[in-house]
């Protein structure tokens, strides 16, 4: 059972969804709904409307693509470059910079811990002149796009609860996602997609694959509408999608009508609104029957737009493939989508493994910033490039100039933003010569949430849904500044 | 719509009575004042706290106060509530909260009536005032009125025994027991259905559901790895204690403290499973202080939650802002729970310690086979001790010289008195035709990613001979080689002695050291290879006591077997071959694989003094059975009892275990956790219950109170939560919202109850029927309130959407077990077996596999065949990471933490899967099969549809509606019969014999229909 408002609202959404939408459904939902539904105004946020009073202020973008990079992409490999470490290689980490700091159990009994310089070579790049290592020569060339903020802070030092943390702003698994959060506040622009959809690519052979956890994109305690949807690179994209061997559209389509007829006479016995929601959203199944495909088609792009994306686009859960996805469904008014990408744990052989993670990501992600901006939809839309925390300045297990692993760091990572609402070709942050510690504005990745959501047109903390007793919101109890000197 | 919010809050607060604190001022204070003017002293602005009266009406220096009472235009509070003046503007403007006019109003009132505060309703005990009228107890505590709202009538039969059979047992009545009811006119046949429902099994099965997900059960760890954990006898006691109707204080009590209650027996002990539920991890570089203290808060939450409706989370980081409930109390109640004696790190293993034996094996037969066998074998060694001639090398004269020896520690199994583990699935030990090197086992172990078998406790230490060399036998796979395989030691406490062999992918130990010694590349497939290692590369000397050992593989399979050491060693000082070093290397252990007469000699050691008669039974105990020097002569009796012992070890693991609570022998120190931090610890705190709740009964004797304590305390008539609680959530059940809506919060932030009179009522007859559950459930289904037709005017739904009124009859989708196990009853494909391992029935592809660690032995799922995909969704195997599409979709819980109320909501994936799911298909083929079987025409065809799904018969313009689709359906299939062919063979059920291929699959998709009906999405 639903509060008052909510209903009231399903009542606007059926009211709205009924005007809008009607031309595609069969004869018998038609006459049904048009007998119970009085004609509304048509917006196009008909099935998923925004929270009355949202956004707060006018918001700068529409949608959010984030790129996860899921077990902590090493900053020292790729962002924060430290020449000064060379030097230092192979010597103990000083105790003046460790300040004893917690380290995990898997290293915290190594005997010391010797500096491990980035073996790769630093360019600056772009009219910004931004340090970027060679690991990443696409997302150079699109560094004047990007605010890069190489301070972000967690509290976790674990996958599992770092993982939880980005994600829903809190480490205890029960708090809701992200995308959950927006599509919960601001609904979509389409009615024939969902609202928050998930990616999830597949990653190179040989590399620390960890864990995914459905709380990732879970709606916790706000309605269940809101969880992620993930369209899935094998099988139906869209579980249950397709209808069973042997039934066919037309067959499909005769049901729905029998359906809703006889859902419309148990709408006249029982009153319940609820029916009517349920006829919409049999309705709204059907459409996804056909959109779904469509969206997944990419026959119509340009030569031009594939060639971007680079050789691997076409092929179903490619990295590539899912960042032209991405684009695909916030074109068709999706309010987000994650693409959550697997094997950035470099413990041991990091320079072999973050070749191959960076190899796999690097050119879809730079791509896809260039695809939205030449399209002009870039300053709809915000882009975010991140993991769950960074690795550690001294190696883990055996160390060489050419070989080295890297342990959790959670006291400062690099995380990147691009599009509606963003400076491009800005820094935000410092850190150490030995990237230990930030020395200067230190960001708590609650603060990369609020920043988004402020994109958004949302004040994070008057965004805010009343559970245990708390008013709970994505950014936590403590304050989470929106950080403005990466805004346009 | 206006109108209809207007009248909601007309009925929660009529203008005309007198202003109620607890009802109408409080909730208004807390939502807007209490954050900065609350409880918790170290949020407190102006040092002024508006939750109690006492702080309200005290004057500041100045000589003003928040609150005079019967004078507001004197009240500050007042004020500050109606200026202009944004600096002083309550509440402030960044607080971004307001207080309308309405609520204006209802403040002023209250100042000037006084000002009173009451004691929160939910802490004072629960007082039962007199039945207020005849007929049914419920209905006359709900009284007439209904807030302005008509009453429906009773529903008609069918759609009462489609409601309470759903309700009571979670599936559809049969036909028959429909016709049965809608047959039996006397009186009281809707109460004969009631007690009849109450007395079946899927009873329990279907208030097991609920409690399950209070109690956060599933069928993995819930992090990192996320493998599988074997505690599904705690699901099944659950089911078993609502169908024998346990008195629920002691259901209660058991799950909280069933380990310190002996008289509970082994229920007891299974039921504090409850505790062991929550999520842990095995994730390496977890810092264990940080998970014991977790595990500890979360068992503390969840015991809050589940009986105290109390959402105590807030209390692990600060004083509770709105509650009275302060950190002081959630760490006193942490207190009861922080000694678990289970492992911070679960070690990724199927059985995480302490667990125990869920029921005795069928071994009876087997094992009076087995005494006999071993019987004839020691008889036989006693006769062969005297060939064996034994002298003990430590008296010979002159003494023996230095001989090479080899110690074998790996041959048919783990060594004698080990406990042996396995990380992946369990250990395999198998016979021939698959590879064994020497014995009559080997140890196989396969899997995706990381596996391995090990032991660290129990067996004899191995000590390492002068210069010695390990030695193991390993047979790779060839169809499915590793990538590595490794060899570890266990010594002091630790693995720190390692060999690698192959591609050195695992991150364990230090490369380049003894830590992480790579011994060369992988060695040849499928053949017996012998692999050796000098100990010292291993960082073991010669007399180190080596406590446990491990095989590993990553990826692939591999056989290992005969693992030992070769070395010199001093027959005089060999426990092997000298009886007197033996001695020595066994003094101060409990031998418990040595005779029971003989432990106690074995234990006090060779410097204690016993008799002659008694060291010479140790003496041939120790030639016949442990020496190693006779076992030539006497090794065919010793392969006797060898193979008897591996047979008995077979068939105790196949016995199911399940994870029980218990607490260290000394309990650990409990302290109030600055900010929730597990590494700073602040004031030390004892196990104590929260200030504000009657004290528990001190233990007798001044003794440090334990979890029977806090138990008892629960379920004390003078805890004013358990009961109402508990009360709440059956009628939630029953009604789809409990009395009290937010029914996982009773403390100051919930909501009030609708009707408070009825809710203790309920509570206090409970308790004086001794906690009878299916009593209470009885009454609630029999009242008139439940029994009502749930259909009403639009008006009534616009007006009390909620059914709060309870105007109507209930009417709730169904959830998402209910409406699997619908569709497999309506299938006739339902397969009612109980209990047991979780199943895995059908799952689309790539639910588990995106999203699994890549080592976790839950990567893969593979489906179950034959009856086991046909089970109550009850018994669905929950991996907590990616639970089951089909259960999440509609709202089930994932199980990570405690759940006591799902949501119930309406998606167009919902609508995807009753659509196409393979288990709705298969289950719409089966209707469809016996309707067809059951009438020649269409028209009776539909009405068995009808009545097998909705119990009641169709109306002629339904049944027309239906016929239109049948036969567009059946042109359609006579047009393309090879879709109706794979219509119909969709599934693994087989499709029913000798029925046309195009009329069923026609007919299938009408049955889909029936089953996607709305009225068949709820009961109605």
């Amino acid at each position: 059972m639903e509060s008052p408002l909510l209903q009231h609202e399903l009542l606007q959404t059926r009211r709205q969804f009924f005007g809008t939408t009607g031309l595609r459904m069969g004869g018998a939902a038609l006459a049904f709904l048009k007998a119970a539904g009085e004609a509304g105004a048509a917006g196009p946020s008909a099935v998923h409307p925004a929270l009355p009073g949202l956004p707060h202020h006018r918001p700068r973008a529409k949608a959010v693509i984030y790129f996860h990079m899921n077990g902590g992409p090493s900053q020292l490999d790729t962002w924060d470059y430290k020449p000064g470490l060379q030097e230092y290689f192979d010597k103990d980490l000083p105790e003046s910079i460790r300040k004893g700091q917690r380290l995990t159990t898997m290293t915290s009994g190594q005997g010391r811990f010797p500096v491990a310089p980035s073996k790769f070579e630093f360019k600056q790049h772009g009219q910004c002149g931004r340090w970027v290592s060679s690991l990443l020569p696409h997302t150079a060339k699109i560094v004047d796009e990007i605010a890069l903020v190489k301070s972000v802070h967690t509290n976790a030092i674990n996958h599992d609860p770092a993982c939880t943390f980005v994600m829903t702003g809190s480490e205890v698994p029960g708090k809701a996602s992200m995308g959950s959060w927006l599509s919960y506040g601001l609904g979509a622009e389409t009615s024939d997609l969902p609202s928050f959809v998930c990616l999830m690519p597949r990653f190179p052979e040989g590399s620390n694959g960890q864990a995914l956890f459905s709380r990732m994109w879970g709606p916790g305690f706000l309605p269940g509408k809101h969880a992620g949807v993930v369209l899935r690179s094998a099988g139906d994209a869209v579980l249950y999608l397709d209808n069973p061997p042997g039934v066919d559209g037309s067959s499909r389509r005769a049901m729905l009508d029998a359906l809703a007829a006889l859902n419309g006479k148990s709408f006249e016995r029982f009153a319940d609104p609820d029916i009517q929601t349920r006829i919409a959203q049999y309705e709204m199944a059907y459409r996804l029957q056909s959109s779904v495909p469509e969206l997944t088609d990419f026959g119509k792009e340009p030569q031009s737009v594939l060639d971007l994306y680079g050789p691997e686009v076409k092929q179903p859960g490619s990295f590539a493939g899912s960042a032209l996805l991405a684009r695909r469904l916030v074109e068709r008014g999706v309010r987000v989508v994650q693409i959550m990408h697997r094997g950035w744990d470099s413990h041991g052989d990091l320079p072999g493994q973050m070749g191959n993670q960076c190899k796999d990501t690097d050119q879809g992600c730079a791509a896809l910033v260039q695809d939205l901006k030449q399209r002009g939809m870039l300053d709809d839309v915000v882009v975010v490039w991140g993991g769950e925390f960074g690795r550690t300045v001294y190696s883990q297990g055996t160390l060489t100039r050419e070989n080295y692993g890297r342990d959790h760091h959670p006291r400062n990572f690099c995380m990147w933003l691009a599009g509606g609402g963003i400076k491009g070709g800005v820094v935000h942050g410092e850190t150490d010569d030995f990237s230990y510690s930030p020395v200067a504005d230190p960001v708590h990745i609650n603060q990369i949430n609020a920043t988004i959501l402020a994109c958004l047109g949302i004040d994070h903390e008057r965004f805010t849904f009343k559970f245990q007793g708390l008013d709970q919101r994505l950014t936590g109890v403590e304050p989470a500044p929106v950080i403005k000197s990466i805004l346009a | 719509m206006r109108r209809g919010i207007l009248l909601i809050l007309a009925f929660a607060a009529p203008v005309a009575a007198e202003v109620k604190y607890n009802r109408d001022i409080r909730p208004l204070l807390a939502d807007r004042c209490f954050a900065c003017h609350g409880f918790d002293p170290g949020k407190r602005k102006g040092d002024l706290r508006l939750d109690t009266r006492d702080g309200a009406i005290l004057k500041n220096g100045e000589g003003r106060a928040a609150v005079v009472p019967g004078d507001e235009e004197a009240s500050e509070l007042w004020k500050r509530l109606v200026t202009k003046d944004e600096d002083d503007m309550m509440p402030p403007p960044e607080s971004h909260k307001t207080v309308n006019e309405a609520e204006k109003a209802l403040l002023k009132r209250w100042i000037e009536e006084g000002a009173e505060y009451e004691a929160h309703w939910a802490f004072t005990p629960p007082v039962a005032v007199g039945v207020p009228g005849g007929g049914h107890p419920v209905d006359a505590f709900l009284g007439a009125g209904f807030g302005g709202l008509k009453a429906s009538g009773e529903a008609d039969r069918a759609t009462l025994i489609r409601r309470v059979t759903m309700a009571l047992t979670g599936l559809p009545p049969s036909v028959a027991e429909s016709e049965a009811f809608l047959a039996d006119g006397a009186e009281g046949a809707y109460e004969r259905v009631v007690d009849r429902l109450l007395g079946s099994v899927h009873y329990g099965e279907e208030m097991a559901r609920p409690w399950l997900d209070a109690a956060r059960y599933g069928d993995t760890h819930g992090m990192h790895l996320d493998n599988e954990r074997q505690m599904w006898a705690y699901r099944d006691w659950v089911v078993r204690a609502f169908n024998e109707n346990l008195p629920f204080d002691r259901f209660s009590e058991w799950q909280i403290a069933g380990d310190l209650m002996p008289e509970g027996g082994a229920d007891a002990l299974i039921a504090t499973g409850f505790n062991r539920c929550n999520v842990t991890t095995g994730e390496g570089g977890s810092i264990d202080a940080e998970l014991i203290f977790r595990y500890a808060v979360d068992r503390t939450a969840t015991m809050a939650q589940t009986w105290l409706g109390l959402t105590a989370g807030c209390a692990v980081c600060h004083d509770h802002k709105y509650d009275p409930i302060t950190q002081k109390d959630f760490y006193s109640l942490y207190a009861f729970f922080v000694s678990n004696a289970d492992p911070a790190m679960d070690g990724n293993t199927l059985l995480t310690e302490p667990v125990v034996k869920v029921r005795a094996g069928d071994s009876g037969r087997r094992e009076e086979e087995w005494r006999a066998k071993e019987m004839k074998a020691r008889e036989e060694l006693a006769a062969l001790e005297v060939k064996a001639g034994y002298l003990d090398p430590a008296d010979a004269d002159p003494r023996p010289e230095p001989v090479t020896v080899e110690r074998v520690w790996f041959e048919d199994g783990f060594p004698e008195g080990s406990n042996p583990g396995a990380v992946g699935h369990p250990v395999q030990l198998v016979k021939a035709p698959e590879p064994v090197f020497s014995g009559a086992v080997s140890l196989k172990r396969g899997g995706a990613g990381l596996a391995q078998d090990y032991y660290e406790s129990g067996g004899n230490p191995l000590v390492v001979p002068e210069g010695a060399e390990m030695f193991l036998m390993v047979y790779l796979d060839p169809a499915d080689p590793p990538e590595e395989v490794m060899v570890q030691f266990h010594s002091g406490g630790t693995w720190q002695h390692r060999a690698v062999w192959g591609a050195d992918l695992i991150e364990f130990g230090k490369k380049g050291t003894t830590e992480r010694y790579v011994a060369g590349p992988l060695p040849e497939v499928g053949k017996w290879v012998r692999l050796n290692v000098p100990a010292a590369k291993m960082g073991m000397a010669a007399g180190l006591a080596v406590t446990g050992y491990a095989f590993t593989v990553n990826g692939g399979t591999v056989w290992f077997d005969h693992l030992g050491f070769a070395g010199k060693t001093d027959p005089a000082n060999d426990p092997g071959v000298s009886f007197a070093a033996w001695r020595r290397s066994v003094a101060g252990k409990d031998l418990m694989e040595a005779p029971e007469g003989l432990r106690q000699v074995i234990k006090d050691g060779p410097d204690k003094a016993a008799e002659a008669e008694l060291i010479g039974r140790l003496r041939s105990y120790y030639v016949q059975e442990v020496c190693a020097g006779t076992a030539a002569v006497l090794a065919g009796p010793r392969g006797v009892l060898a193979e008897v012992k591996r047979e008995r070890a077979e068939a105790d693991a196949q016995q199911p275990s399940t994870f029980v609570f218990r607490d260290l022998p000394t309990p650990r120190d409990a302290f109030v956790m600055v900010r929730g931090q597990y590494d700073k610890p602040g004031e030390k705190v004892g196990p104590a219950t929260p200030g504000v709740l009657p004290a528990m009964t001190p233990p007798e004797g001044g003794r440090r109170p334990d979890r029977r304590d806090l138990a008892r305390w629960i379920t004390d008539r003078r805890n004013p939560l358990t009961a109402r609680v508990i009360v709440n959530r059956f009628w939630q059940q029953m009604f789809g919202t409990g009395l009290v809506e937010t029914s996982h919060d009773f403390g100051t932030q919930g909501s009030q109850p609708t009707h408070p009179e009825l809710l203790d009522w309920l509570a206090v007859w409970w308790q004086d029927r001794k906690w009878d559950t299916k009593q209470l459930v009885r009454l609630l289904v029999t009242s008139g309130a439940f029994r009502r037709d749930s259909a009403a005017p639009a008006a009534a739904w616009v007006e009390d959407p909620a059914n709060r009124r309870l105007a109507r009859g209930p009417r709730l989708r169904l959830d998402a077990e209910q409406l699997r196990d619908q569709a497999l009853f309506a299938g006739g494909l339902l397969v009612r077996e109980m209990g047991g391992k979780g199943v895995k029935p059908y799952q689309p592809p790539n639910i588990w596999e995106p999203v699994a660690y890549t080592g976790s032995n839950t990567r893969f799922y593979e489906a179950d065949k034959g009856s086991a995909l046909y089970r109550r969704s009850l018994y669905t195997f929950i991996k907590r990471t990616a639970p089951a599409p089909y259960m999440v979709n509609f709202d089930a819980p994932s199980r990570e933490q405690a759940c006591t109320r799902r949501e119930r909501s309406n998606t167009p994936l919902q609508a995807l899967q009753l659509m196409n799911d393979v288990q709705h298909v298969e289950a719409a083929r089966g209707l469809a099969g016996d309707v067809m079987r059951a009438a020649a025409d269409k028209a009776g065809r539909i009405a068995g549809l009808y009545r097998r799904v909705l119990v009641r018969e169709p109306r002629a313009d339904e049944t027309a509606v239906l016929e239109r689709l049948l036969d567009g359906e059946l042109a359609r299939y006579r047009a393309a019969p090879e879709a109706a062919q794979k219509a119909v063979t969709f599934g693994a059920s087989v499709p029913p014999a000798g029925v046309d291929a195009v009329e069923l699959a026609a007919w299938t998709l009408v049955a889909g229909t029936v089953l996607n009906l709305d009225e068949a999405i709820n009961r109605n």
